[in-house]
């Protein structure tokens, strides 16, 4: 395939693999070993378990607020699997499967919605960047990634998100323009799933597709099938060698569906109905790779069920390795504003610490 | 009129330029608007017009020389009379007042042009002030703080609550000892340094007993006071400093009398005989002169008399000089103005000045000085009647010597024949701490002495 | 080797120091490469240092320091300029939410050793918006250091040590004084603490606390007061957040006096800080009470209205005899 052959304008949409899970263009099927095929689903599947299990522990007042990702599997995952090493992940805050697939342990990201800065301390070799919450902001801060890569002469690749809302935002642009003036190698892309918390996604714009936008920086830009995840592994790696390469960077629209909540604290029946998610639910990636793998023999109902027990076993327990035993250490609250602490933080601390054990 | 045009800041926050060619020439005559000069900055080269008509005076920098903005550059020749705008014009870049501009510009212009060389354009927005004055070199780590340690240990630590009452007390709060947490001056300890204070001066003041009394409200009974049977007048100052002064003789010095009269006949006679020539000098010759002299010699030769008792370092304290007091009455009350030296002065001389000082001081027109410095008192409460008295001592004076009444007594004489006498009574107070009695008798004898026969006193004075 | 340097020289002389000696420092913002910055704090640094290490960047802010934000993550120091203080707020967010947040969102992780220039300050006749001074409103982020030189010396040795600074540094710029005076500047590197202030002058009576262009009125202010036989202490901030709280505790507990001199508006203005400083750690050596000498809860006045608004050496002199005779 060719970004030209893809005109966001023109309405076209980059997809590999139907609903059904049958291939629409197999000379795009990418060169994907059994294994590695067999990770991308269990990847997703490991996604969409922690997710399940993340909203049942919220469920039961064992987990603070919750993001989940049900439906957006294809996308993260698939996207992420185009990176390699030493590659900046750049992520907004629903990027579970790229995160899993770059590396950050579970147990990161429980930790994270746990309620624990450790959650985004990533190990080293890890270059996943914490969760940004300021919708938008991370998108300069990849395109800064990249700038320097080019000021040291490396060739890494920095891959942001943001979602369909993002679009709207200042440092959207910003980023996107500094970018492409600069040629960074970076490769955006916008999880559009439908939806910003309640507004759905034609009131955040009149373009015709997000993915065009990337035409007034002068950039390539691409609307993917975002369920698909032959098409976006396809998409951002071709999107991520042209970054290596010096060609810049690439505006992917991974065009999917949030079929949970924007959070574990929002009830998405107050701006959309049933009749309007059920076309969707047949679209799930994980279901289509599923039939896909079927199809082609290289897993089974043993080898899912089996898969999915292991998944949800491993899930429980790195839960259970968090739960009631991830509060803050007061120290920690102080010590990471600085290299150094300055008196007064060090003063303020003391002062805490010595209350705590009067109150003892 | 003189109008001096100044290198304008060309609208892009130009500071300087370089000269490329001036376009007029000195003495010619241009319009508003013609150019002026050919100016390369570092964005643009390009011409300045003038902003007045008129006729070019000086043409101020070479071609090929840095200009700056707000330089004069050009000065011009033009009709009129200086306007508010021109002023302004002038004083805005120059800062001076129109009068003192071409020298502050001067000064200005001689200043910039040795560091011209190096400056740049300073800006694309706003005024930079540039300026080639030089500051001293840092003196970073040179410096090292003084320790503050010894200052601080004089320094009180309070609270602001216990500063404002220190203050109030009228206490230097530095000098009161803290008992509060490290060393605090809490309000307590205020109060206590209050309290002694006053015990102290109190226990100085017992040392003197009469002070020991407390003085008590004068309790009267109240539903007659209200009926209209007392006045309450609130005492005068000097009234207070009399009574106060008065107990503090009193109750400070035990006081003794000593009584007799002398027989002034024979210095009445003298006194007459040259009263009247006197008068026509204007001089008015009493009684009193002559015992002023009379008492001087007395203390001369009883020293005690015109001393002090320092009571502290239990010292006498002898006065070489000889100030006497005159108790005068005056309507604001007693007062008590000084002779000084009236050992060396003379009986007409001491007139005079007695004449001088009671008119004055009845008319408060006294000096404080001339209230000051006695070292013996007469009181002449004779002159307005009474015979003996018991005079209080004019502290810390030693002594004071009383004045009666001189009225004509029989006497016997040195035949046992009765005549008549003219007598003055006196009464000796002193200070029966440092003045036996049997002084007393003696100076008494010794004034006797001299004031019964004139001549003795001038032979003796 | 001392040069005589005018404090925007200063600057200069320390992006080209660190240039030079780190590799992986990078300069830029708008205007910043070929005209050299608006104010030409960055002359002749792109031809010195090519277009990849010093550079023009797009007319966005945010952009600018997200951009930094990414640079410092990818193993750079970028020193970037945001043309007057007044244009800081669209990057504000990028300061507020990721600046001074990465270090301890990622518990260490990752820290962002970059570096934020800005002029700011009144008295230089310019339009709105190029003459406030809101450091407070910096100075109350945790994780942000804040830094404002006062004179040549102080500002090269302040910059080249908030670039090699691990954490970032918004380094303020007294325009009014960028060119008002010269100074003996070592041409060599060296660095000044952040977080120290500087007893500029010793003295006995009370204890001023200035910093920017401040500084130098406030000085004016001592001369004038002097003849009256006054003897002020006068502390440069120098870092005005963290504050080095002991420099002046220390000099208050000499003086038992304290006032402090800002541009800024007086509510909630560093200066409320300070004497909350001063009432927390030398309370009972106070004198007198606590004064400022600010400018106005007011925006600040467009240039024919400026000499009002900043803080003159009568204004701060007549303050300082108030305060001694309190």
């Amino acid at each position: 395939m060719e970004f030209q052959d893809y005109n966001p304008l023109e309405g076209k949409m980059y997809e590999v693999m139907n609903k059904d899970g049958k291939l629409t263009k197999k000379e795009d099927l990418p060169d994907l070993k059994k294994d590695e095929l067999l990770y991308l689903y269990k990847t997703m599947l490991y996604t969409r378990v922690i997710d399940e299990k993340a909203i049942s522990y919220q469920r039961q007042g064992r987990m603070l607020t919750y993001a989940p990702n049900t439906g957006q599997e294809a996308t993260q995952v698939g996207s992420a699997y185009a990176m390699e090493k030493g590659d900046y992940l750049v992520p907004s805050f629903r990027e579970l499967g790229a995160w899993l697939v770059r590396g950050v342990p579970l147990k990161n990201i429980y930790l994270y919605w746990y309620g624990n800065e450790w959650g985004s301390h990533m190990p080293e070799g890890v270059n996943v960047l914490p969760i940004s919450i300021p919708i938008a902001s991370q998108f300069s801060h990849a395109a800064g990634i990249g700038m320097a890569n080019n000021i040291k002469g490396e060739n890494n690749v920095a891959v942001a998100y943001v979602g369909d809302g993002g679009t709207s935002h200042g440092d959207f642009h910003e980023g996107l323009n500094f970018a492409a003036v600069f040629n960074a190698p970076v490769v955006f892309i916008i999880q559009n799933n439908q939806f910003a918390i309640s507004v759905p996604r034609k009131k955040q714009t009149k373009s015709q597709t997000l993915a065009q936008k990337a035409i007034a920086y002068g950039m390539e830009g691409i609307q993917v099938d975002g369920n698909d995840i032959f098409a976006m592994y396809n998409v951002t790696k071709k999107a991520i060698d042209k970054a290596r390469n010096g060609g810049g960077p690439t505006l992917i629209e991974a065009y999917t569906y949030r079929l949970g909540a924007h959070t574990t604290s929002d009830d998405p029946s107050k701006y959309r109905t049933d009749e309007e998610v059920e076309p969707w639910k047949e679209k799930d990636p994980l279901l289509r790779f599923e039939k896909y793998l079927r199809e082609e023999n290289l897993i089974d109902d043993k080898w899912v069920k089996e898969t999915k027990e292991e998944l949800e076993k491993d899930v429980v327990a790195t839960f259970e390795s968090i739960e009631n035993k991830s509060d803050t250490e007061v120290e920690d609250i102080f010590k990471y504003h600085f290299e150094t602490m300055p008196p007064q933080l060090e003063e303020q601390m003391n002062d805490y610490l010595e209350f705590l054990e009067g109150g003892k | 009129m003189r109008f001096e045009f100044k290198f304008p800041d060309v609208g892009e926050g130009i500071h300087e330029g370089t000269i490329v060619k001036w376009l007029v020439e000195k003495g010619e005559e241009i319009k508003e608007g013609d150019s002026l000069i050919e100016v390369e900055t570092d964005k643009v080269t390009t011409d300045i017009p003038s902003p007045k008509s008129g006729k070019v005076l000086e043409l101020l920098g070479d071609e090929g020389e840095i200009i700056h903005v707000g330089n004069v550059f050009v000065v011009l020749d033009i009709e009129g009379e200086a306007s508010s705008e021109d002023v302004e014009n002038l004083s805005a870049a120059g800062g001076g007042t129109k009068d003192s501009f071409d020298e502050a510009d001067k000064e200005k212009k001689l200043d910039e042009k040795e560091e011209v060389i190096e400056e740049e354009t300073a800006g694309v927005v706003g005024e930079v002030v540039v300026s080639s004055e030089e500051i001293p070199p840092s003196d970073e780590g040179v410096i090292s703080r003084k320790s503050t340690e010894e200052k601080l240990s004089k320094k009180a630590l309070a609270t602001p609550v216990a500063r404002a009452m220190a203050k109030d007390l009228g206490l230097d709060i530095n000098s009161v000892e803290g008992t509060g947490p490290g060393g605090r001056v809490m309000k307590e300890d205020i109060q206590k340094a209050k309290d002694s204070s006053k015990e102290k001066s109190q226990e100085k003041i017992q040392e003197k007993p009469e002070i020991k009394r407390e003085a008590k409200p004068l309790q009267l009974d109240e539903a007659s006071e209200g009926e209209g049977l007392y006045e309450r007048v609130p005492l005068t100052r000097i009234r207070k400093t009399i009574a106060q002064k008065m107990s503090e003789s009193k109750f400070t010095i035990p006081h003794t009398t000593v009584m007799d009269e002398i027989n002034v006949t024979e210095l009445d006679k003298f006194r007459k005989k040259y009263k009247d020539i006197l008068r026509e000098e204007g001089v008015n010759l009493t009684y009193l002169p002559f015992i002023i002299k009379a008492s001087i010699t007395a203390i001369k030769e009883l020293r005690e008399f015109n001393s002090s008792l320092d009571e502290v370092n239990e010292e006498m304290v002898y006065k070489n000089f000889y100030n006497i007091g005159i108790a005068t009455d005056t309507q604001r009350g007693l007062m008590v103005p000084v002779i000084r030296d009236a050992d060396k002065k003379s009986i007409v001389e001491i007139a005079k000045e007695i004449v001088d000082l009671s008119t004055r001081a009845k008319d408060n027109k006294l000096e404080l000085s001339e209230l000051q410095g006695g070292t013996f008192t007469i009181t002449n409460y004779g002159s307005i009647g009474g015979h003996f008295g018991i005079p209080i001592i004019n502290h810390p004076e030693s002594a004071i010597l009383g004045l009666g009444r001189i009225i004509k007594k029989p006497i016997v004489d040195e035949n046992d024949n009765i005549v008549v006498g003219k007598m003055l009574p006196i009464s000796l107070s002193y200070d029966h701490r440092i003045i036996d009695g049997a002084s007393g008798s003696r100076f008494v004898n010794i004034l006797k002495e001299l004031l019964i026969d004139p001549d003795m006193l001038f032979l003796k004075s | 080797m001392a040069n005589k340097l005018n404090l925007i020289g200063a600057v200069t002389q320390a992006l080209e120091n660190e240039l030079a000696e780190d590799k992986t420092v990078v300069v830029y913002g708008e205007d910043v490469g070929v005209e050299g910055g608006v104010f030409r704090a960055t002359a002749g640094l792109q031809e010195k240092f090519g277009e990849k290490r010093v550079f023009d960047s797009p007319l966005a802010e945010s952009g600018i320091v997200g951009t930094a934000i990414g640079m410092a993550i990818n193993g750079l120091k970028p020193v970037v300029e945001l043309q007057f203080m007044g244009f800081s707020y669209p990057a504000f967010n990028q300061i507020v939410t990721h600046v001074a947040r990465m270090r301890n969102r990622s518990r260490g992780r990752y820290h962002l050793p970059m570096v934020i220039r800005a002029p700011y300050g009144g008295g230089i006749r310019a339009l709105e918006h190029h003459s406030e001074s809101t450091e407070a409103m910096y100075a109350q982020i945790p994780g942000l250091k804040v830094v404002i030189p006062s004179t040549p010396y102080d500002a090269k040795g302040l910059l080249i040590a908030a670039i090699r600074d691990p954490d970032p540094v918004l380094f303020l710029e007294p325009k009014r004084i960028y060119r008002a005076f010269r100074q003996d500047v070592p041409e060599e590197s060296y660095e000044l603490p952040i977080g120290k202030a500087k007893i500029v002058k010793e003295g006995e009576d009370v204890t001023i606390v200035a910093w920017g262009a401040m500084v130098r009125d406030t000085q004016a202010a001592i001369d004038m007061v002097k003849e009256k036989g006054i003897d002020p202490e006068l502390i440069d901030l120098r870092t005005i957040s963290p504050i080095d709280r002991e420099t002046i505790v220390e000099s208050v507990k000499k003086t038992g006096r304290i006032i402090i001199v800002h541009e800024a508006p007086k509510t909630l203005g560093l200066g409320a800080e300070i004497m909350a400083i001063v009432n927390e750690k030398a309370f009972l050596y106070l004198e007198a009470p606590p004064t400022r000498v600010t400018g106005f809860d007011t925006t600040f006045p467009l240039p024919k209205g400026e000499n009002h608004y900043i803080p003159t050496p009568e204004r701060i002199a007549q303050t300082i005899e108030k305060v001694v005779k309190y």
